[in-house]
């Protein structure tokens, strides 16, 4: 257990560390690791811990990063501020699309919450309301402005999404242990003993939902500053399926897992990028071998053991 | 009033084509409980196939066009029905007993796999099928023009369907299949051999997703490595609109699916089309929450 | 558990090993830029073919005053996010020039990263009129505007006489930006537009679209899309008895276009395109291509390649002509000094905001099967 912890604070060091050594361009790929990481880490609220199948959590993503592209570009409100603005906008979409479809099981949510991400796809190429810029999207945004250092290359932003990473994980460690975190997997383990137990479950699953496009539109509204551009092409079901996979194959769940995930999801392709058109071949085959072997993702979710006070 | 008849036949055979490669989705559904995201892109080999067979072996000019189509078919589905039972054999018996969606991303790796594998075989150019094989001549009733490959194509998809129908009701391995969908163990200690089944399975549905990939080249003339995921997409929509795992519920789900889309564009908008066909299936998942023919099942606990 | 930490540790070490720069042999590296992936996959693949050809012919008579010229591809995967990775990827491999790349959109987001570390850009396909109006100084393109294309389309459609139009575009960035430059002109000239909508590209079906905008009864339909849809649209429009004229954009010129839609339902169908690769009027040009169709088997399928042909050409006559590789003093080379270059596409001069001068656009008329020259 001890050596563990080592080596784990060893990790995080070596990592905080990488970008004294690293170019600019590897460094970007952790950046873009790190942004995978922490919408995974919100996906997984909802599909590790609650077990909701949702394969379209790009939408609440795209939500955050409009919000904040738009009031940016209008009214030049610096990024930082709009962040929670984004990601309670994020919020709210979800709470208003989760309400009728939460009761929707298994495969059918998962068809539906397709169909909202495509449906979010269409709406933001066909210059919904005129304010999306249609595919051409939404360019010129700001990048962030932390106390007047404004963060431009792959260096600055590393520590900045790195931040909000660590920041993250110590939420949503503090969350999976909580009250509602063990309600949520109770719900995935067994909705009808958990409703049994007392649980509303409509409304535990709802504010998973919520919580997950609250985290995701944050970092929406990072990726839209550090991009400077977004365009629909962004967003499309491919992200959603590639934020699934994360989850998936590090371990739904297990936050470990998830991080791991997006280290070999979004970075180890880039190790084959070099073989430009094969690459997606071999990914594909990865991803197969990966469930083959690893069915429950790399760290599958650890069991825990809850001591109860019995009198 | 004949613009609104004239876009239902538009949209009729659309949605033949939708519903011939939900049948796959909904047998394999059926019988593993499994979204077989590759499935679309047996569709997208099937077309392939059929092209390279065409201008390869020149089947059609050797054969006479009738007999020379009839064979590419079968070679076709014979083929794209072989890579069907392989995927199944690869990438989804090992996971049968794993957590349903680690079979998912195992589909989806499956999918990504065989699309790349077409591109780099064939090249990410637009593939052109050899013109002039099937008649062009244009019924015209009533001031509506309807070109007869299209009734054809319809005639076709509905004759197979039919076909498939009475196959699953009428013979044992079809009262076999619908046994081992509801319940495998059972259907085990019946003495079905339930291997047997999931590949029969797997042989049926790629070859009409193959077939359909055959008529689509034929038909529109055009290929390209990505249109599996489109037409797979709208294919398992129709699929859950019928109500998945539902055979009579695929072909009304795909009819009408491609009727929504007809009339969504004609009525509203071109650009908003597969919105709005997004947009019902969302409210009918929400009214009735199995599909349009599917039966309420009690989620086993 | 602890396996995969020590994978994880040895994939940082890895990333780290294959971050350090190698000191290899002194070449002059410019860096191509274009989709080898994803949509645009074939556009990207021609691409890098006729830039490595050159590079081949360029190194087989000397190279550049006697260094040899390395071309180092970055895929740009036809979509923004792996268009931003490309472009830091091609910096840290030290290039002084980039070409590339092909889609609007993915070509904006690398122009910030480029400018930030002033190295030279020219892209090739990127027709958007936004991208050279940011003032960037070491920004070029190669490819014409999509405004320029508007004008020639309007002047084309004027030409034919018709009054009501229809307007259908793919809500692509690039088809929107034209249909949008097009309607804008035809507006102003008081013609009615009776139709502008967008279709849903790589389908097949096209029939639902076509008889809605028959319905609104138009004298002719301008297309700004590409080839596979125009040829799909071409042939329905046939099966359906219909003879309205049909006008394409620049993205219809693609000899595909023929083929899908069939000899017969493709006549008299025009389109505004740059000239063909097979119209190219340059002795070296034409000679180019030929050696092009000998070693690929065919030809280049539309001219957006070609032009990446062409930056690679510019971008060597100006490392040539200075003998430099600072970017300030080739980005005032190609501004001021290169006058009426004679490249694959024709002469090419560029002006203060980096656009390529003079007129670009033709008017193309399909007869018989072949795109024949207005």
């Amino acid at each position: 257990m001890k050596n563990k912890k080592i080596i784990d604070v060893l990790i995080c060091v070596a990592l905080f560390v990488s970008p004294f050594f690293l170019n600019m361009y590897w460094t970007d790929v952790l950046v873009n690791v790190g942004i995978y990481a922490i919408l995974s880490l919100s996906l997984n609220i909802i599909l590790g811990y609650c077990g909701l199948f949702q394969m379209g959590h790009a939408a609440f993503y795209a939500v955050g990063a409009y919000t904040a592209a738009i009031l940016n570009v209008k009214y030049n409100i610096p990024i930082l501020i709009l962040m929670p603005v984004a990601g309670i906008f994020a919020g709210i979409f979800a709470f208003i699309i989760a309400k009728p479809i939460i009761h929707l099981r298994g495969d059918y949510l998962l068809i539906v919450t397709i169909g909202i991400v495509e449906i979010v796809r269409i709406a933001l190429v066909n210059n919904v309301f005129g304010l999306t810029g249609g595919a051409n999207g939404i360019f010129g945004i700001d990048r962030p402005n932390v106390f007047g250092f404004i963060v431009k290359t792959p260096f600055h932003f590393f520590y900045l999404i790195y931040f909000l990473l660590s920041i993250t994980v110590l939420l949503f460690s503090r969350f999976e242990n909580s009250k509602f975190g063990r309600a949520l997997v109770y719900i995935k383990e067994d909705e009808v003993a958990a409703e049994g137990s007392g649980i509303n479950i409509a409304k535990y699953k709802t504010i998973a939902f919520v919580i997950g496009a609250v985290w995701a539109g944050m970092i929406g509204a990072i990726f839209a500053s550090k991009m400077t551009i977004i365009s629909p092409d962004s967003f499309n079901f491919w992200e959603s399926v590639i934020l699934f996979t994360i989850v998936l194959i590090g371990g739904s769940g297990n936050i470990k897992g998830v991080i791991l995930g997006s280290f070999l999801i979004i970075g180890l392709p880039e190790l084959f990028r070099d073989f430009a058109s094969a690459r997606m071949l071999i990914f594909g085959m990865a991803m197969i071998a990966m469930m083959i072997f690893k069915s429950e993702g790399i760290f599958p979710p650890v069991r825990k053991i809850y001591k109860i006070a019995i009198k | 009033m004949e613009l609104f008849f004239q876009q239902l036949t538009n949209g009729l055979t659309i949605g033949s084509i939708y519903a011939l490669i939900a049948l796959g989705y909904t047998m394999v559904y059926g019988v593993m409980k499994l979204i077989n995201f590759a499935h679309g892109d047996l569709f997208t080999i099937g077309a392939y196939l059929g092209l390279t067979l065409l201008t390869a072996l020149e089947i059609t000019k050797q054969f006479g066009t009738f007999i020379g189509l009839i064979t590419l078919a079968a070679m076709v589905c014979i083929l794209v029905a072989v890579i069907g039972v392989l995927l199944e054999k690869i990438a989804y018996q090992p996971l049968r007993k794993a957590p349903r969606l680690s079979a998912v991303v195992s589909a989806l790796g499956a999918s990504i796999f065989l699309q790349n594998a077409v591109m780099l075989i064939y090249g990410a150019r637009v593939r052109v099928y050899p013109q002039n094989i099937l008649p062009s001549y244009t019924l015209n009733i009533l001031e509506l023009h309807i070109p007869i490959v299209r009734v054809l194509i319809f005639a076709t998809s509905l004759l197979l369907m039919i076909v498939l129908y009475l196959f699953i009701q009428k013979t044992k391995t079809g009262v076999a299949i619908r046994a081992v969908s509801i319940d495998h163990i059972a259907s085990k200690l019946m003495g079905i051999n339930v291997n047997k089944i999931i590949m029969i399975v797997f042989i049926i549905g790629p070859a009409l997703g193959g077939s359909a990939g055959l008529m689509v080249g034929l038909y529109y003339g055009q290929v390209n490595f990505i249109m599996g995921w489109s037409y797979g997409l709208k294919a398992f929509i129709a699929a859950i609109l019928g109500g998945i795992g539902n055979i009579p519920g695929a072909m009304l789900g795909g009819l009408s699916l491609g009727i929504i889309e007809a009339l969504g564009a004609a009525y509203f908008s071109i650009a908003w089309k597969d919105a709005i066909a997004f947009f019902v299936l969302i409210i009918i998942l929400i009214f009735k929450p199995t599909g349009i023919l599917g039966e309420r099942v009690a989620e086993k606990i | 558990m602890r396996k995969f930490l020590f994978l994880l540790s040895i994939l940082f070490l890895s990333i780290c090993f294959l971050a350090n720069p190698c000191f290899a042999k002194k070449t002059i590296k410019i860096g191509l830029m274009c989709p080898l992936t994803g949509a645009y996959a074939s556009e990207g693949q021609d691409m890098q073919q006729i830039v490595e050809l050159l590079a081949d012919e360029l190194n087989a008579k000397n190279g550049i005053n006697g260094t040899k010229v390395e071309i180092v591809v970055a895929d740009d995967g036809s979509d923004a996010k792996t268009s931003a990775m490309a472009a830091q990827k091609l910096i840290t491999k030290d290039v002084i020039a980039v070409i590339g790349t092909y889609g609007s959109s993915n070509t904006e987001v690398t122009q910030n990263i480029y400018d930030e570390s002033k190295i030279i850009q020219v892209a090739t396909g990127s027709t958007a009129v936004r991208l050279t109006e940011k003032g960037l100084k070491y920004f070029f393109r190669t490819s014409p505007r999509d405004d320029s294309q508007g004008l020639v389309a309007f002047q084309t459609i004027q030409k034919s006489g018709a009054k009501r139009i229809a307007v259908l575009h793919d809500n692509s960035s690039y088809a929107k930006g034209l249909a949008d430059e097009t309607v804008e002109h035809l507006k102003h000239a008081g013609m009615n537009i009776v139709f502008n909508d967008a279709l849903t590209p790589k389908e097949n079906d096209y029939t639902v679209t076509l008889t809605k905008i028959k319905s609104q009864k138009p004298d002719l339909v301008f297309f700004t899309g590409y080839y596979g849809e125009a040829g799909l649209l071409l042939k329905q429009k046939k099966e359906m008895g219909w003879n309205v004229p049909f006008i394409g954009g620049d993205a219809t010129n693609n000899l595909d276009l023929i083929k899908i839609a069939g000899k017969k339902a493709v006549q008299g169908f025009q389109c505004t395109s740059p000239l063909l690769p097979t119209d190219l009027t340059d002795e070296k040009a034409k000679m180019f291509m030929t050696n092009y169709k000998t070693k690929f088997k065919s030809d280049p399928s539309s001219i957006w390649s070609v032009l990446a042909g062409d930056a690679f050409k510019v971008i060597v006559k100006a490392l040539e002509a200075t003998n430099s590789t600072n970017s300030d003093v080739l980005a005032d080379y190609l501004h001021n000094k290169l006058k009426d270059f004679p490249g694959l596409t024709g002469k090419i001069s560029f002006n203060a905001k980096g656009d390529r001068i003079g007129d670009v656009y033709r008017v193309y008329k399909v007869d018989h099967g072949n795109f024949i020259l207005q």
